[in-house]
């Protein structure tokens, strides 16, 4: 392969790009982290490392009730969005993906849209819809989970119905011949193969919950129903102390988290290339 | 195997969620932009078609028409997305075209820093750089020091010394492309690893030089790719609101999104918001079917099993 | 426990496609049945019908006299070998064969008395804990094959099961497929594309084109006495040669190829006008350039390929066409001696010579016309 070795080659320029691209891209955040850590009030200047803002006695992310209720809020809108959003994604993915005949298409579409709306358009929508049309519900949490699901949803199909056309109709006709009804066809052979996707499609719906700001912002209604976004959000214009990166590192930590565990998960038993897709969310 | 309506019914759940949470609630959008304003100011929904007032959508149109503020903020929006889509794919493809081929047993490691901004949530990195550009951040020293500020003067692209955070359209098209270019390099990525080693081998085994080989065969493969990434972020780009709000304190660097958010949440004016949100949807409604109809998962494969 | 098959005018159409188009085949008990063709011939869709993965478009399928058309498949006392063999991933080798026996109704020492039975058949006793993933291609089969046998269906249905195994392991299946199915005795139902599989194997085959059935009988009548063009030349080499067919002398049919006369004891002797004619390689006789008598025919020596066991020795004759005769390699000097520009005398006896309609009629019974004379010479 001698062609790559061009002395400042093409090579040599485009590594110096891509580096510096790396660079660009993660040294803000990886600064920000270290100010989480930082001893004083400043987010400009280092003054010593601590970790106060986590868990200091004041201000802190464990201690200050803003901060923590918003985490807190974060967390319970992830798992209520998951809760609600797998179980239905999967089965829209397995009706999706046998669904015999005309309107297979439509659904797919309609499946697909959220996934390319801007979402100041989905939080508009949504919030004239829980203003003028569904006023029981209302703003608040309940709404806030509701959008969340509307658009996490699509994620969920995508990775199952991969996973579907992987696995593809032969083990269920082979059950089917070996005796199995319908049920058993699912139960015993169906759910067992299809559990690193739906585990993988739950642990994303996760992340996306947790890291989503204009729906979420869009259907609040007071203060106990802020996230961790909306926190950012509000308080960058005031004079925030490092609590705000120590509460964004906790958050990151937590989707980081839950990604791996999807990797890993999906690596493990539906093979690297998959479990690449999902990590680079193929849409 | 199994009955036609067993599967129709399994998918229906969630048929009906998308249907009730996504179909109706842009409906409610239609309702309200042709609806009217009640004593308060709060729209009122006309839910029959025929009892649609177009006064509101009207009025609005004729803001476009007249050159008002919805028209200057539409170009602007369009203007930034442009400028930072074009960024996006400067930088972009150079970047993944060198992860796809180039990476050799880096390849992981450049993935995975391609992978984690994908997943760190877009407020904490915006914030970081507001963080770096304030007046005593570092990154403004950075800046300075390196002479880039300087550069940026002259050209005419910063205001004022350290004031990358005044409203300076600089700041919000870099910070666009800073937020989004993840998203554009990603399916790059992917597309261009797609492309079958076998192509380029042919063509150099035919004669062509390394460059030839890229502009003849690596480059047009990848163009669906590059066309489905410049789709991909221009979507969002357009609705974006926070990204000019966090970076910029003037009105002065307004998209649309700004202009929505301002009118939804803000002001007490949510009929023209609902009509201004129905003509971006409109806008976007093109590109949003490109961008399905060339991905793969568009398109149905009918299972005949 | 008989196991007979019966089709009866069954039909399959996939929206505007004829997969099958109105077959009939009787497919005794205990026999090893093929279903043989080129690929989109309608044999997998047959299959997948018996299996019940297909609802038939119209037709019947009898198994053992009750029609099971429209009975779902895990009701059907009918089990298939898929050609991916489908083993369950997520469960081990003895789980795997342990599948089907949850329904019906047997003690867990029963289960597993059948489950040891149906490894040990197929020799895959020592596997039992190994994961499907983990096993070679034909150990995988083998574990389809226990996982289907251990439930002692009637008929078992074998979708292309050696497709994807090298040469050599293919043959040595082959001989193992076709000494189990005497061995348990049931029905096999094959399909296959590769016409030499069917051969070694069959009891019975049955040739598929375009969704119908052009022959279905023993592996050698298919060989020897072809009903159709398509047949012919799917099975072996045909050296088939467009003949006018002028009169019949006796018994033989009187065909002019080119202006040539030679004469046909096999086949349609009956017709007349336009036909096929076909002799097999191994019954071509190659004399010398002199010999001039009947049943002759001149030619050239294009080439000769060495088979290891024969010659195929490839003759231009006059009318233009190409015939492969087979010629043993016996050590003598004359096979050899057939080099590429020789000039040679093709003997074709009439008792090898057939003829075949060209408008190829379908054959939907198995039966057909005992030929009207098979005079020894001719």
């Amino acid at each position: 392969m001698s062609w790559l070795r061009n002395p400042w080659g093409r090579p040599r320029f485009l590594m110096l790009i891509t580096g510096g691209y790396i660079l660009w891209s993660v040294v803000p955040v990886l600064l920000a982290i270290a100010f989480a850590f930082n001893n004083g009030r400043s987010r400009t200047t280092w003054q010593g490392f601590s970790t106060r803002w986590f868990t200091g006695e004041t201000g802190s992310v464990l201690h200050d009730s803003a901060l923590r209720d918003a985490l807190g809020h974060t967390l319970l809108l992830a798992v209520i969005c998951v809760a609600v959003a797998t179980p239905l994604g999967v089965a829209l993915a397995l009706g999706l993906q046998r669904w015999r005949g005309r309107g297979s298409g439509t659904v797919n579409t309609l499946m697909l849209l959220p996934l390319v709306t801007p979402e100041i358009v989905m939080g508009v929508a949504l919030l004239l819809l829980f203003l003028r049309l569904f006023g029981g519900i209302g703003l608040g949490t309940d709404a806030q989970a509701i959008g969340q699901v509307t658009f996490t949803l699509s994620y969920v199909v995508v990775i199952v119905r991969g996973r579907l056309v992987s696995i593809g109709p032969e083990y269920e006709e082979a059950a089917a011949d070996l005796g199995a009804p319908r049920r058993d066809q699912f139960s015993r052979v169906m759910l067992p193969l299809l559990a690193p996707a739906i585990v993988a499609s739950a642990a994303v719906a996760f992340a996306i919950s947790i890291d989503d700001f204009v729906v979420t912002q869009y259907l609040s209604s007071d203060a106990s129903t802020t996230t961790v976004s909306m926190l950012l959000y509000s308080s960058a214009r005031g004079a925030p102390t490092p609590a705000l990166n120590a509460i964004a590192t906790v958050n990151l930590v937590i989707t980081l988290a839950t990604l791996t565990f999807a990797y890993l998960v999906y690596r493990r038993f539906a093979g690297r290339e998959e479990a690449t897709s999902i990590a680079t969310l193929e849409v | 195997m199994g009955s036609r309506w067993t599967w129709r019914l399994v998918a229906l759940p969630g048929v009906v969620w998308l249907s009730v949470f996504f179909l109706l609630a842009f409906y409610v959008v239609l309702a309200v932009a042709f609806g009217n304003q009640d004593t308060l100011s709060q729209p009122v929904p006309h839910w029959n078609p025929l009892d649609w007032n177009v006064g509101y959508v009207l009025d609005t149109l004729k803001n476009f028409w007249h050159g008002g503020p919805f028209l200057k903020v539409s170009l602007r929006t369009v203007e930034f997305v442009a400028i930072a889509v074009a960024l996006s794919l400067l930088i972009g493809y150079p970047v993944a075209y060198f992860a796809a081929r180039h990476a050799g047993r880096w390849k992981g490691a450049i993935l995975l820093a391609l992978i984690v901004p994908l997943w760190i949530n877009y407020l904490m990195r915006m914030l970081a750089w507001v963080n770096l550009l304030a007046p005593d951040g570092i990154g403004s020293d950075v800046l300075h020091g390196l002479g880039i500020e300087k550069l940026f003067l002259t050209l005419g692209l910063l205001d004022e010394p350290g004031g990358w955070l005044n409203g300076q359209p600089t700041t919000v098209i870099l910070a666009l492309v800073y937020g989004y270019i993840p998203f554009f390099i990603l399916p790059l990525f992917v597309a261009i690893d797609r492309i079958d080693r076998r192509h380029i081998e042919a063509a150099r085994d035919l004669g062509a030089s390394a460059r030839s080989a890229f502009f003849r065969v690596t480059l047009p493969l990848s163009l669906p790719g590059i066309l489905a990434g410049c789709v991909l972020i221009a979507l969002p780009m357009f609705g974006d609101y926070y990204t000019a709000d966090l970076v910029s304190a003037s009105t002065q660097t307004n998209m649309i999104g700004n202009q929505i958010d301002e009118l939804m949440r803000q002001g007490s004016e949510k009929v023209t918001g609902a009509a201004l949100t129905l003509f971006l949807s409109l806008f976007l409604l093109g590109l949003m079917f490109y961008y399905l109809r060339t991905t793969r998962r568009a398109g149905t494969t009918a299972q005949t099993t | 426990m008989e196991g007979e098959i019966r089709l009866e005018e069954l039909c399959k159409r996939f929206d505007d496609v004829t997969a099958v188009d109105g077959i009939d085949l009787e497919m005794p008990p205990g026999e090893f049945f093929t279903l043989l063709g080129p690929s989109g011939c309608g044999k997998t869709t047959t299959l997948r019908m018996i299996a019940g993965f297909e609802r038939p478009t119209s037709g019947r399928i009898l198994l053992d006299g009750t029609d099971v058309a429209r009975v779902p498949p895990h009701q059907r006392n009918v089990n298939t070998v898929f050609q991916s063999y489908a083993l369950f991933p997520h469960l081990d080798v003895a789980k795997n064969v342990a599948f089907g026996l949850k329904y019906h109704k047997l003690s867990k020492e029963e289960r597993a008395e059948r489950v040891g039975e149906a490894l040990e058949l197929v020799s895959m006793a020592d596997f039992a804990r190994r994961k499907a993933d983990q096993l070679s291609g034909g150990q995988q089969q083998r574990v389809a094959l226990a996982r289907a046998l251990v439930l002692r269906p009637r008929v078992l249905l074998l979708d292309e099961p050696l497709g994807a195994l090298d040469a050599q392991l293919r043959k040595n299946l082959q001989v193992e497929l076709k000494t189990l199915q005497t061995e348990v005795g049931i029905t096999f139902i094959f399909v296959t594309h590769d016409q030499s599989e069917a051969l070694t194997m069959s009891d019975r085959i049955a040739v598929m084109d375009r969704g119908r059935v052009e022959q279905a009988a023993s592996p050698k009548e298919i060989y020897e006495e072809p009903e159709t063009v398509f047949v012919a030349d799917f099975l072996g080499v045909s050296n088939l040669l467009s003949a006018t067919a002028v009169g019949q002398d006796g018994g033989a049919s009187t065909v002019r190829v080119g202006d040539r006369t030679l004469r046909a004891l096999q086949g349609a002797t009956g017709a007349r006008g336009d036909v096929k004619v076909m002799i097999r390689p191994e019954r071509i006789e190659i004399e010398p350039h002199s010999n001039t008598g009947e049943d002759r025919m001149p030619g050239m020596v294009e080439r000769s390929v060495f088979l290891g066991g024969a010659y195929e020795v490839h003759v231009r004759v006059l009318g233009g066409e190409l015939l492969k005769a087979m010629v043993p390699n016996d050590g003598g000097v004359a096979a050899a001696a057939l080099e590429p520009g020789a000039a040679v005398s093709l003997h074709l006896p009439p008792d090898a010579v057939r003829v075949l309609r060209t408008s190829e009629p379908a054959v939907e019974a198995e039966g057909e016309q005992p030929d009207a004379t098979k005079v020894a010479d001719g």
